[in-house]
């Protein structure tokens, strides 16, 4: 194949899989901003929970940080979500009867702690200097099959996860969700037990970004405290959600491949765009370029549009002719 | 909507503009945390490698007179980033090798992930951590900035100079030091010198008295201190001081600070303790052709590898001339023939001199501004290392290590 087709392939691949990792994340976010309308601040917090588990649980023995425990990776990703989800049912424990904007800072305090502690128990986590050679499921078949195969086990674990998603949507419990979104007290006034439904949307949700973080930690083969920082846990992964048609978990995935590759994409074209107007140092001024350019995009669009790409759709309540 | 088009077509017209406009260029991935935690350093190594570009471009370029193309990846400094920019360099701009990208995290997730499988030369400028060393790369992966872990190796070196035989070891319990210390005991016992005793002790305690008594056995002439000054090693020093157990010192970069010679006094160190760093070598040819070009585009040569980036970029270069073509399986295995200690000295700046004498066949070593740059089979060079010691003022004094 010609070298160029092929690169462009192999960089297609790779939008996939990173897009559907963060559509992974998105929907895990959607199902406590969408549905529960829970501001979760701490994105990074539980997808670095995840992804240290994963790494942690299947790697090599290493002096330099615990493990070598060589599980399989459907083990370990079972653990990352069990570990993430019993520590977001603790926070929820304290946290979850903040008010909204409370909840928030709550939250990003927690995901600076995990931050912290990676950080600074060394023996554990190798610290600032991270997990290396953590392994990658189907990395020994040939290239580039083993990319192709990747993907296949990020989009399936998509897939899985948005049918999922989609039958709690549709069920009692995602419409005592949303109308504890939409009208607390009316829904205490139905007999709801609100604490409960808010704790169930909350542990939930930190589940599937922790299985995220997991495929992430594969993907990248290494994780460090910088791989949770916010920008590119958080605040982007609520930018895809918004954009895509919040509690939409078609939006939720479809904003997270677009506003990913918007982000990847935006690195090729930046420089050339400055270059051509002749704009000196173009590679180092696109960098910056780059963020503000997709920054004034995303507010044209939102204020075009303000429901996203795929805004809410109700599901059909019982009684009513289903489709 | 209309100048979201506009802008939409703008950047398809200037990639298709771009591409015709380099047609006979060569690229190599410039990537660095161009944003992110160190975007300061970064762009001053970015500079270092731009003038490594300017000079060879200026001086007949690459092959038949293809220009050197840089194509910057802003890795952020953060592995999802850094896997994402280097993944673009290797697929879509197609670049036949690179340099960078800066952080050792960026570094390992972006070789693990993309390039190792892709067969593209790494030659990272400021990646220091260990792990580098041990990671399974098909010969792939080089860097011009020394590991940690050869540190040691320059402290053993140090004692062994001193001409002490028997020499006691603590290393605070983290993998920096540790990684340091481990490195220097087998480094030391391969020269002949005996280890008489060596234990971890945890940071942040009061007294180390109990820990120095049970490292007095076996009557070492010195001790080795692998610690933060601040955590342990001053109260290590003090401890041994205090208690008559130990008045010689060797330390590697951690104890490295002003506090250590003024909380322990001047008088009590003087002569008596010596503590490692890496540096540069400013006496050095190679250096000051650096220096004097790169003071000359108003930036500071001394600032953090800036030389390192020069370095790399114009090896990069060197491996690609030496290849023959822009070919990547040739050009990784170019960069050992450029730079493994044999053959005519080419130093910074002298790129028409190199040119030359790999058209006629010749071996060149280059001799770069941050040190030899002298591969060894990992892929890791040697580095500089200088040594500190009390001077009469007071305040450390330091000298090159050779």
């Amino acid at each position: 194949m010609d070298p160029v087709l092929y690169g462009y392939m192999l960089y297609g691949v790779s939008l996939l899989t990173v897009g559907g990792m963060y559509a992974i994340l998105a929907l895990g976010l959607n199902v406590q901003w969408g549905f529960t309308g829970l501001f979760n601040a701490g994105i990074a917090g539980f997808f670095g929970i995840g992804a240290y588990t994963a790494a942690i649980l299947t790697t090599n023995p290493h002096t330099s940080h615990i493990g070598g425990f060589q599980l399989p990776y459907i083990v370990a990703a079972i653990a990352a979500m069990l570990i993430a989800g019993i520590i977001a049912f603790l926070v929820g424990k304290v946290c979850l009867r903040l008010r909204s904007d409370y909840l928030a800072i709550a939250t990003i305090g927690l995901a600076e702690i995990f931050r912290l502690i990676v950080n600074n128990e060394t023996w554990a986590t190798n610290g600032p200097r991270g997990i290396s050679q953590i392994p990658r499921p189907f990395e020994n078949l040939p290239e580039p099959i083993n990319q192709f195969a990747f993907l296949g086990v990020v989009l399936v674990t998509l897939a899985g996860v948005y049918w999922l998603m989609e039958i709690a949507r549709k069920s009692p419990w995602g419409r005592v969700m949303t109308a504890i979104r939409d009208n607390e007290t009316s829904a205490k006034a139905a007999g709801k037990n609100v604490e409960t439904f808010r704790m169930e949307g909350f542990v939930i949700g930190c589940m599937i970004m922790a299985l995220a973080g997991a495929l992430m930690a594969h993907y990248l083969k290494f994780v460090n405290p910088q791989t949770t920082d916010p920008l590119l846990a958080t605040f982007i992964v609520f930018v895809m959600l918004v954009i895509g048609g919040s509690a939409n978990n078609k939006g939720a995935i479809l904003g997270a491949f677009l506003v990913w590759t918007l982000w990847s994409a935006s690195e090729i074209v930046a420089p050339r765009l400055l270059e051509a107007i002749g704009m000196a140092d173009a590679g180092i001024r696109s960098a910056y370029v780059r963020i503000f350019l997709i920054g004034l995009l995303l507010q044209i669009f939102l204020q075009k549009n303000p429901q996203g790409l795929l805004p809410e759709t109700r599901p059909s309540s019982p009684g009513k002719n289903s489709s | 909507m209309k100048l979201v088009k506009q802008l939409a077509v703008t950047a398809c017209a200037a990639a298709m503009f771009a591409t015709a406009a380099h047609a006979d260029s060569i690229k190599v991935g410039s990537a660095g945390g161009v944003t992110g935690p160190i975007a300061e350093l970064v762009a001053t190594i970015v500079k270092g490698r731009d003038l490594a570009r300017d000079q060879i471009n200026a001086e007949g370029g690459l092959l038949k007179g293809d220009k050197l193309e840089m194509v910057i990846g802003d890795s952020a400094c953060d592995p999802k980033a850094a896997v994402d920019a280097v993944g673009k360099l290797v697929n879509v701009e197609q670049v036949v090798g690179i340099v960078g990208p800066s952080c050792s995290g960026a570094t390992n997730a972006s070789v693990q992930a993309v390039t190792i499988p892709a067969g593209v030369a790494v030659l990272s400028d400021s990646a220091t951590a260990p792990s580098v060393t041990e990671l399974k790369d098909n010969d792939t992966v080089f860097r011009v900035a020394p590991s940690d872990a050869y540190q040691g190796l320059a402290i053993a070196q140090l004692v062994n100079k001193a001409g002490i035989k028997k020499v006691a070891m603590t290393y605070s319990n983290d993998d920096y030091n540790a990684g340091i210390a481990k490195v220097f005991e087998e480094e030391f016992k391969k020269m002949g010198g005996e280890v008489t005793a060596n234990q971890a002790h945890e940071p942040n305690k009061a007294s180390y008295r109990s820990e120095l008594q049970t490292l007095t056995a076996g009557g070492p002439e010195a001790i080795a201190i692998f610690a933060y000054y601040g955590s342990s090693g001053i109260t290590i020093i003090k401890n041994s001081l205090e208690n008559g157990l130990f008045g010689k010192f060797f330390a590697a970069d951690g104890m490295f600070d002003q506090s250590v010679i003024d909380q322990i006094g001047a008088d009590n160190l003087k002569g008596n303790i010596s503590i490692t760093q890496a540096s540069s070598d400013t006496a050095d040819a190679s250096y000051q052709a650096f220096a004097d070009a790169f003071k000359a585009t108003g930036a500071d040569p001394a600032a953090p590898y800036a030389a390192h980036g020069y370095d790399a970029t114009f090896m990069m270069a060197l491996a690609i001339e030496k290849a023959g073509s822009a070919d990547r399986a040739k050009i990784k295995d170019a960069l050992r023939a450029i730079s493994d200690g044999k053959g005519e000295v080419v130093r910074p700046g002298e790129w028409a001199k190199a040119k030359k004498l790999i058209a006629d066949g010749k071996d060149i070593n280059y001799e770069g501004a941050s040190g030899s740059a002298d591969f060894d089979e990992n892929g890791d060079v040697s580095g500089v290392f200088a040594v500190n010691v009390v001077g009469d003022d007071g305040k450390w004094a330091k000298e090159l290590l050779k």
